[in-house]
């Protein structure tokens, strides 16, 4: 299976789950009861049809050289770089309110800067990451006015 | 013709006193910053300023604002070709070309033409709505919900069709743009739709974080690939900001064309400057003889537009000021800043403060020049940006898009969100489905179905609302033609006459 037919499917399936939950949405008590989901409804079918055309036309079309995959030992560097950067933004939102944005962002960027740029050159992520924060932190909530949220104790 | 001749000399005169040239300066330079930081755009400029403008009195208030947004329309394709990170909506095309001109050593050009066709789109469409104003209004009024809709129609099916790769995944990609708009509190019934139970969500998903997310993780997602061999080159060496004789001549024409585009539809309320950029680069590439160099660093695809996304932010002007109907997000907040100052925008506006109105159109000639003045040197400073190593410069962006998404909603929520658009960004990409048209469609999806939806009432339930003006017809005709094109082009049987045709 190519990676076009495995497109197709899955927009299929999510077509069918958007439809399904369009339709099972509560009806309107004012106005015409089926109003706020006539639209969704559309888009729904809509995704599905495409889905459907994919799959078809393009799926059944053999890939030249047929499928290249990466070596299987394991994640791919760069994979695992994506879960890491993800799972350190999700921590980040976490931690945004109760740090302050000064002490997280200075912990994101950090931790980003140590994986990608490499433990040798310490010297240089300390000093981008805390910069980057305090200026950021000073331009916005000090030149804006946008409110950013201040460590505990230290106040800023 | 004579009293509008007079009354622009009255408004230079307004316009030229050292106090009001100071205010479009300054308003000017801090709309560049602004609209250079992700999720910063010129509507988030105008409202921040509102209160400064309160000491300065109508004149000089308008006329800063007026400075903020011209700027902030600038600066937003700084970001765009830089990092490929567009500063707001409007400034999304230019990722489509700039960024890989800046890729391949070609920054300083990018940034001087993006400049030009600011300036010269800027500029022109401010002489239109000097002499069209109140004829362009007249023109705006014959919208109703069901052109409108239309219009948001063939708009899309145009992005969809003119899209990078395949037909079927650009409808995909359509389609789930829409479906991000349907999410949240639904306005007319007060029913949840797609909240899965989230407060947080009730309020919708913002477009700009999907912007962030799509265009500034997925691009980091991207180079991490590349990242450990180094194959992403810095550039160290940077030349004058400017551009060569040859492609002022390939551009020129394009800039004329997108102008009259980009005002048109920056005068029909809630268009705005996305779809005015969208269309004229989409125009571009119809007309292009090479249609297949646009993404990879064609200067016209740049340059177009640039001038049409300036040439309508003068274009929304005309609604905000001649109906009192607010073309933009920005257009709104600049009105509600007018009213908090006492003043009614509409028909009225000319006849009792003529000094504002035209002050501020002469303060808009006047800020067109001092922006192009201080936006070439400006360049110079910020092209520095690609001479940051990769590794270093990646987890500053990153930095820059949450915060930029912060600073749209003041919600941590939105970090999550962030994130699991940047994945899906990502894995669009695995599959070849283009990005741009769902940016379009979730940006006009709210009020594609609110427009949708009050045709249909306004019709008693009947679809033949869709059919009954000429306007209609014209834009149903051409959504039609958009979708059939590709299907023409990429038949044997056309081929095989263009070749023929060609030999």
């Amino acid at each position: 299976m190519n990676i076009s037919a495995l497109t197709g499917i899955v927009t299929m399936v999510f077509g069918l789950i958007y439809t399904w939950m369009a339709y099972s949405m509560p009806r309107a008590s004012i106005g015409k009861p089926m109003d706020h989901i006539i639209f969704p409804l559309i888009l729904g079918i809509g995704m599905i049809f495409c889905g459907l055309l994919l799959f078809f036309v393009e799926g059944r079309k053999v890939m030249e050289g047929g499928e290249k995959r990466e070596a299987g030992a394991g994640l791919a560097r760069d994979t695992k770089l994506i879960i890491f950067t993800c799972v350190m933004a999700v921590l980040y939102g976490i931690f945004f309110e109760r740090l302050g944005y000064v002490l997280s962002t200075t912990i994101f960027i950090g931790s980003l800067l140590f994986v990608l740029n490499g433990k040798k050159k310490w010297k240089t992520n300390v000093i981008v990451a805390v910069l980057f924060s305090l200026i950021v932190y000073i331009g916005f909530s000090r030149l804006l006015s946008i409110p950013l949220p201040m460590m505990p104790i230290l106040q800023i | 013709m004579g009293s509008i001749m007079s009354y622009l000399l009255l408004g230079l005169k307004v316009a030229c006193q050292p106090i009001n040239i100071m205010w479009v300066t300054v308003g000017g330079i801090l709309g560049t910053i602004i609209g250079m930081l992700p999720g910063l755009g010129p509507a988030t400029g105008v409202a921040v300023l509102i209160p400064m403008t309160y000491a300065m009195g109508p004149v000089g208030a308008l006329i800063t604002m007026c400075g903020v947004y011209y700027g902030a329309m600038f600066g937003g394709s700084r970001s765009s070709i830089l990092i490929n990170t567009p500063g707001d909506g409007a400034a999304i095309a230019a990722t489509f070309d700039g960024y890989p001109m800046a890729m391949q050593g070609r920054a300083e050009s990018a940034l001087a033409i993006s400049g030009i066709a600011s300036f010269i789109g800027g500029m022109i469409s401010t002489v239109l709505i000097i002499f069209l104003a109140s004829p362009v209004a007249n023109f705006a009024l014959r919208f109703g919900p069901a052109e409108y809709c239309l219009l948001m129609v063939a708009a899309l099916a145009m992005t969809a069709t003119m899209a990078k790769g395949n037909v079927i995944r650009a409808f995909i990609s359509l389609i789930f743009g829409l479906m991000i708009s349907t999410v949240g509190l639904d306005s007319q019934t007060g029913i949840p739709r797609f909240t899965f139970g989230f407060l947080e969500l009730l309020s919708g998903i913002d477009f700009l974080t999907v912007i962030i997310a799509i265009y500034a993780l997925g691009e980091v997602f991207k180079c991490f690939k590349g990242i450990e061999e180094g194959t992403k080159k810095m550039q160290t060496k940077f030349g004058k900001i400017w551009i060569t004789k040859e492609e002022w001549k390939r551009c020129w024409r394009p800039i004329l064309r997108s102008t009259p585009l980009g005002f048109l539809i920056g005068a029909l309320p809630g268009c705005g400057g996305t779809m005015a950029s969208l269309l004229a680069y989409n125009n571009e590439k119809q007309f292009s003889n090479n249609p297949e160099n646009f993404g990879k660093g064609e200067i016209i695809g740049l340059a177009a537009p640039e001038a049409a996304n300036n040439a309508s932010s003068v274009g929304a002007l005309i609604p905000m000021l001649t109906m009192g109907i607010p073309g933009s997000g920005t257009t709104a907040v600049m009105m509600g800043a007018l009213l908090m100052l006492g003043l009614q925008p509409g028909p009225l506006l000319f006849q009792r403060n003529p000094d504002i109105v035209w002050g501020l159109i002469a303060s808009m000639i006047l800020g067109n020049f001092i922006l192009a003045v201080i936006n070439i040197p400006l360049a110079g400073v910020l092209v520095r940006v690609l001479a940051i190593p990769p590794k270093i410069l990646y987890p500053i962006i990153l930095g820059l898009a949450f915060i930029g998404t912060y600073a749209i909603s003041n919600m941590v929520s939105d970090f999550y969100i962030l994130v699991i658009f940047g994945i899906i960004g990502y894995f669009m990409q695995k599959a070849d489905i283009p990005t741009a048209p769902l940016i379009l469609a979730a940006i006009v999806g709210n009020s594609m179905e609110v427009y949708f939806r009050q045709a249909l009432i306004l019709s008693n339930g009947s679809l033949r609302i869709f059919t009954k003006s000429t306007i209609c017809i014209v834009l149903l005709i051409s959504t039609v033609f958009f979708i059939a094109l590709p299907i023409f082009r990429d038949t044997n049987l056309f081929k095989g006459k263009t070749k023929k045709a060609a030999a």
